[in-house]
């Protein structure tokens, strides 16, 4: 998972208060398919990894496969491989993204600690991803999310995410998703 | 006997075996009580004990290496009122207890324990007629385990026929063998558990509208990235479409370039000598300047080798090979499993790449799957109208293509053609013979 040193000390309120309004900020950047403004609140080196979820055969074993992931991209491969798909000039042979999924994110009991460097912060949340598709009735899809933010003269970043999908069987209108 | 071969015929097949729920419990009766299904590979269970949890069409099964060693398929529910005995997706277990009366099995499928026994049942209560329900035949072939419910069936060897050849041309090519990586994804698609596969068993013809914005992105190789590759760079992909018998489908096509010797762009250079060694020449010709190998195992397997460019930034190539398979759910609804398989021991950062072209094309997530899902869930949507399922479905694609000189030497009916529906005809018209469908009954449109 992440290698960040994690003290068990968390954020001052005021630090809550900012990653709450950080990460909803960047969920409507999502949500609206502002992809470009999104790709500007995340670091050069951003990852975005999401393993494999399963049952495993005991209580004490993580719900995740993490030999292999279902999700694994980077900051250029968002800007290339996913965002261009929404140019102007090949948009219309999108074909899942037009007419595009309606994503909403909800996202909920954001917790922020302190890490051995004062920049950066180890913030963990809940995600309840919606996605509609065409007339389709709403779907859902929860996780656990694992961000390290980093403070940058220009703002907070996001420096990486690792999502911890609750559902084993995913049942989603569009598996290409920003959690 | 005469085998008729009927692949260059017209076929029409109507659009209620796309969304129709009789035509999809007669599917479960004639198709998947009698084919030969994939289930796991052998290196996802290693070691005795090891299990996965898998379908064979809609009945869950356990694969399991029991204490000897040997790879067993079993049912997953009690002999004695139907519990399930393994909840995980995969686990390591000595035996099964069942959580309702505690009765209690070996992984080599044996009842052990019957819990209060004398009292319930007696002293002489006969275990040995409890043993828990196995599939009629398991085998497997490059590690890949296959089960069938039907005493009847051929060998597993017979079943898959010619198609063992090109399934051995992509996982029997690398001296450690290969390996799942890692628990394979699992999700619903709310499509026909059909379409996805007459797609992967040859369909080279939609890829350039369907995948029109991946080709644009650069996740396919342009003539700028053949020309670093290779002095002469043809204009055209070009590609066949093998019919290999009992409904099981290959496509392989070619990078469009003129090489001195065998090339396996997408591998490092390292490894091109086993499979130089480990393949015939014949396989090797199949596999050399690859652009994608895939088919489909009837009924619902599907494999596929891919050259990928650009996954990573410019000029990072890498193939990957994937294992997908689709069970039924019902006429509109299928589970995909996606088997992710690299060479054991392969280098690291190659892997890496690998593994990125793999998620970021053709993975759960990847953008040739996103727009390929697209179709597939609106056939099903659009089929299942009660004036849409009367009307046809012609398969007349690449009719007139020609069948690929015999010196090529790759089994099967083989055509040089890449634009087709040559195997989709295949897939169907086995579907046909098992659902016992009348073509004459049926005829094509004339063309």
């Amino acid at each position: 998972m992440t290698s960040m040193p994690v003290t068990a000390t968390f954020a001052s309120l005021e630090v809550h208060r900012e990653m709450d309004l950080f990460l909803a900020q960047e969920a409507e950047l999502a949500d609206s398919r502002r992809y470009w403004e999104w790709a500007e609140l995340v670091e050069d080196d951003f990852t975005y990894k999401v393993p494999v979820p399963r049952t495993p055969d005991s209580p004490f074993a993580p719900h995740y496969d993490d030999r292999v992931m279902f999700i694994d991209e980077s900051k250029w491969s968002l800007e290339n491989q996913w965002f261009k798909r929404l140019d102007p000039d090949i948009y219309e042979l999108s074909w899942a993204e037009n007419p595009p999924v309606r994503f909403r994110h909800f996202v909920t009991s954001i917790r922020v600690r302190t890490t051995t460097e004062s920049d950066r912060y180890d913030v963990r949340s809940n995600v309840m991803l919606i996605g509609v598709r065409q007339s389709d009735m709403p779907k859902y899809i929860t996780a656990e999310r694992f961000d390290i933010i980093v403070r940058r003269p220009e703002g907070l970043r996001l420096a990486s995410r690792w999502v911890v999908l609750d559902e084993t069987l995913i049942d989603f209108p569009q598996l290409r998703i920003l959690l | 006997m005469t085998i008729i071969d009927r692949s260059a015929e017209p076929l029409t097949v109507y659009r209620r075996s796309w969304g129709d729920e009789e035509v999809f419990l007669t599917e479960m009766d004639r198709i998947f009580g009698h084919c030969w299904q994939f289930l796991a590979h052998d290196s996802e269970i290693p070691d005795p004990g090891d299990y996965v949890t898998r379908k064979m069409g809609r009945d869950r099964v356990i694969v399991a290496r029991g204490e000897d060693g040997e790879i067993r398929v079993f049912l997953n529910t009690c002999r004695h009122r139907g519990v399930p005995l393994c909840r995980a997706d995969e686990g390591n277990s000595s035996h099964y207890r069942c959580s309702y009366h505690g009765w209690t099995y070996t992984n080599t499928g044996e009842l052990r324990g019957v819990t209060y026994q004398p009292d319930v049942y007696g002293k002489n209560f006969d275990k040995s007629k409890f043993s828990l329900f196995e599939p009629a035949q398991v085998d497997s072939v490059c590690g890949l385990i296959f089960a069938t419910w039907d005493p009847e069936a051929p060998t597993l060897a017979d079943y898959l026929g010619d198609a063992a050849w090109y399934l051995q041309a992509i996982v029997g090519k690398f001296d450690g063998g290969m390996e799942v990586a890692g628990t394979p994804v699992r999700n619903i698609v709310r499509a026909n558990w059909k379409t996805e596969g007459e797609n992967l068993s040859g369909d080279g013809y939609h890829t350039m509208i369907t995948h029109a914005t991946a080709l644009e992105l650069g996740l396919f190789a342009t003539p700028k990235d053949l020309e670093k590759l290779s002095d002469v760079v043809n204009p055209r992909f070009t590609g066949r479409t093998v019919d290999c018998g009992n409904g099981h489908t290959v496509r392989a096509q070619r990078l469009p370039v003129e090489v001195e010797g065998r090339k396996f762009w997408g591998y490092p250079e390292d490894m091109w000598e086993q499979f130089e060694r480990n393949l015939t020449p014949e396989q090797a010709d199949l596999m050399s300047c690859l652009s994608v190998n895939h088919g489909s195992i009837f009924p619902n397997m599907s494999f596929i080798e891919n050259f990928k460019t650009n996954v990573d930034g410019p000029d990072l190539h890498a193939r990957y090979i994937r294992i997908t398979i689709r069970y039924p759910i019902s006429a509109t609804h299928s589970e995909q499993v996606w088997f992710f398989l690299q060479p054991r021991n392969a280098d690291p950062e190659w892997c890496r790449l690998s593994s990125l072209a793999y998620l970021r094309t053709n993975g759960p997530s990847g953008m040739f799957e996103l727009d390929d899902t697209e179709n597939f869930v609106g056939i099903s949507e659009a089929s299942v109208g009660d004036y849409a399922r009367t009307k046809p479905v012609d398969y007349l694609g690449g009719l007139h293509h020609k069948l690929t000189p015999p010196e090529v030497g790759w089994p099967g009916r083989v055509v040089d053609g890449d634009r087709t529906e040559h195997t989709l005809r295949a897939f169907h018209r086995r579907w046909n013979e098992l659902m016992k469908v009348d073509e004459a009954a049926t005829p094509s449109i004339e063309v």
